[in-house]
């Protein structure tokens, strides 16, 4: 795995430790976590790989003005379910890879004001895979943030799901929601399921959804062939693009997640 | 260099190409004109490979090769460039990124060695001068959020980057500025050489100020009906196509 020989590269020994990356800051790392309960005071930087089949659990308590940035690479079919509570003024940055037939269920509890979540998930399932992102985010109080794009692409027989709500209590007033998840599926093979949902109980807020789900872009893949890409180079070049404002949230971590996709071009 | 005999070509059950017969020698400019819908843009995009469109019957040879044997990637290797009329925008994939993978996969098809990191800024710097191409726009995705004079000017900055034998160039012109019409076509002019050969589609005799034509041909239904010098095209500006249309009905 391309991420685990970086982070080696860059010290890492064993499968829990810290790691300095090229941005000066200390990253923990914690490969194939089986369960991970943390309290969140002040910051964490954060890289989990998923690497073998099992299930595991992680809970995130922020705390209020806490910052947690997590970077999270699915490279084996596992299922993972993530709970993050945020506390008044926290902020929840995840950028979320899959690469493998994986379960990914988070949900977002947003419980003091003017928390905010950022949350970027893009997904390659290829043969017979089957890769879920659900996500959850609740507005439990007022003057919360959520901000959440997940992009999914499925080739071959594969089955790529989004499961999306956001939900606004009723006294959550002032909440700005955004939620949206794009898709393209290659091959009459392929399938996607996409069913984004909102419910608001609350008068004053603002909240966007959307979903889409396309084919490659046969004009676009005409034009880069007709400047000497081949018909496979030209649709790799596509999905590069199409998953590349993802990873570019990750830094420097987010050129060997976009090696990791890229790799699973190769093998849909 | 390009020999195009007696070329049909459909789009489903329509003809749109019925016939059409043209020479193509190093160094000469040629302009095809005529009303909308003779089938200019179709010609442009069967002689790039476009799979929208079929090839009923005739022939095209290009660097002594059967064009329509080739792939669209291997037309383009071998020299066959398209500026399209609606360049297309590929979000997320950045106009370096593109044009170093573009000029390496010619370079290759040619035997030659990839460009180095620093060869290839250099290229793009110097190409990019050649239609004051605002060297930003390299780091930005293709052609997105590119005004339509960027996207144009965009157009001949790969053309230069790729050095094509010959460059078909679909409406370059519409929807150009006048300054951005003269950067554009001037552009085009400075790429000329003995060893290349130009076939610019055009509405307008405006283009042909900067590029002088050898020929200028008439596209009608499908066919080339009647054939001039640049003097051709001042006359169409003028006349219209009707005595030309009227000659051939009768």
């Amino acid at each position: 795995m391309r991420l685990l020989d970086y982070l080696q590269s860059r010290g890492l020994r064993a499968n829990t430790g810290m790691c300095t990356l090229g941005d000066g800051q200390a990253w923990e790392i914690i490969v194939n976590p089986r369960s991970v309960e943390r309290t969140v005071r002040g910051r964490l930087s954060l890289i989990v790989v998923h690497g073998q089949e099992e299930k595991a659990k992680m809970h995130f308590d922020l705390t209020a003005g806490a910052s947690l940035s997590m970077i999270e690479l699915f490279a084996a079919d596992c299922a993972v379910e993530c709970n993050i509570h945020q506390q008044a003024e926290s902020d929840c940055r995840v950028v979320s890879v899959s690469v493998a037939g994986s379960k990914a269920d988070y949900t977002i509890d947003l419980d003091g004001a003017q928390a905010s979540n950022h949350m970027r998930a893009a997904y390659i399932a290829g043969g017979e895979e089957h890769t879920t992102v659900s996500l959850r985010v609740n507005h439990n109080v007022s003057d919360c943030q959520s901000d959440s794009l997940v992009k999914g692409v499925a080739g071959g027989k594969a089955v790529g799901e989004f499961h999306g709500l956001v939900y606004v209590a009723q006294d959550a007033q002032r909440t700005d929601a955004r939620q949206t998840n794009r898709n393209i599926e290659i091959g009459a093979d392929a399938k996607i399921i996409t069913k984004p949902q909102l419910e608001i109980y609350a008068d004053d807020v603002k909240c966007s959804h959307g979903a889409t789900v396309g084919q490659l872009d046969g004009d676009a893949i005409m034009y880069m062939r007709q400047r000497g890409l081949s018909l496979e180079q030209a649709r790799r070049m596509q999905i590069e693009g199409f998953v590349s404002d993802i990873v570019l949230h990750a830094g420097e971590i987010g050129e060997i997640l976009a090696e990791e996709l890229t790799s699973k071009l190769e093998r849909l | 260099m390009l020999s195009v005999k007696n070329l049909h070509a459909s789009v489903g059950d329509k003809e749109i190409l019925r016939g059409i017969n043209l020479e193509v020698r190093p160094g000469e400019v040629h302009a095809i004109m005529g009303p909308n819908g003779s089938g200019k843009s179709t010609f442009a995009s069967v002689l790039a490979g476009n799979e929208k469109f079929t090839v009923t019957s005739g022939s095209v040879e290009f660097m002594g090769q059967n064009l329509l044997d080739l792939s669209i990637e291997d037309r383009a290797r071998m020299g066959l460039f398209l500026g399209f009329q609606y360049p297309v925008e590929i979000p997320g994939v950045t106009m370096a990124n593109f044009m170093k993978m573009a000029v390496n996969e010619q370079r290759k098809f040619r035997g030659e060695d990839p460009l180095t990191a620093g060869e290839f800024l250099r290229l793009m710097r110097e190409k990019s001068a050649v239609v004051e191409l605002d060297s930003k726009l390299t780091s930005r995705a293709v052609n997105e959020g590119f005004s339509g004079g960027e996207k144009k000017k965009n157009e001949i900055f790969q053309m230069a980057m790729l050095d094509p034998k010959l460059a078909v160039l679909d409406e370059t012109d519409s929807g150009l500025d006048i300054d951005a019409l003269r950067i554009v076509a001037t552009g085009v002019t400075k790429l000329h050489t003995q060893n290349n050969a130009t076939i610019v589609i055009t509405h307008y005799q405006r283009l042909l100020d900067y590029i002088v034509p050898d020929y200028v041909h008439v596209l009608y239904k499908g066919q080339i009906i009647y054939s001039g010098d640049k003097t051709l095209a001042l006359k169409l500006e003028k006349e219209g196509y009707d005595w030309l249309i009227n000659q051939q009905e009768e």
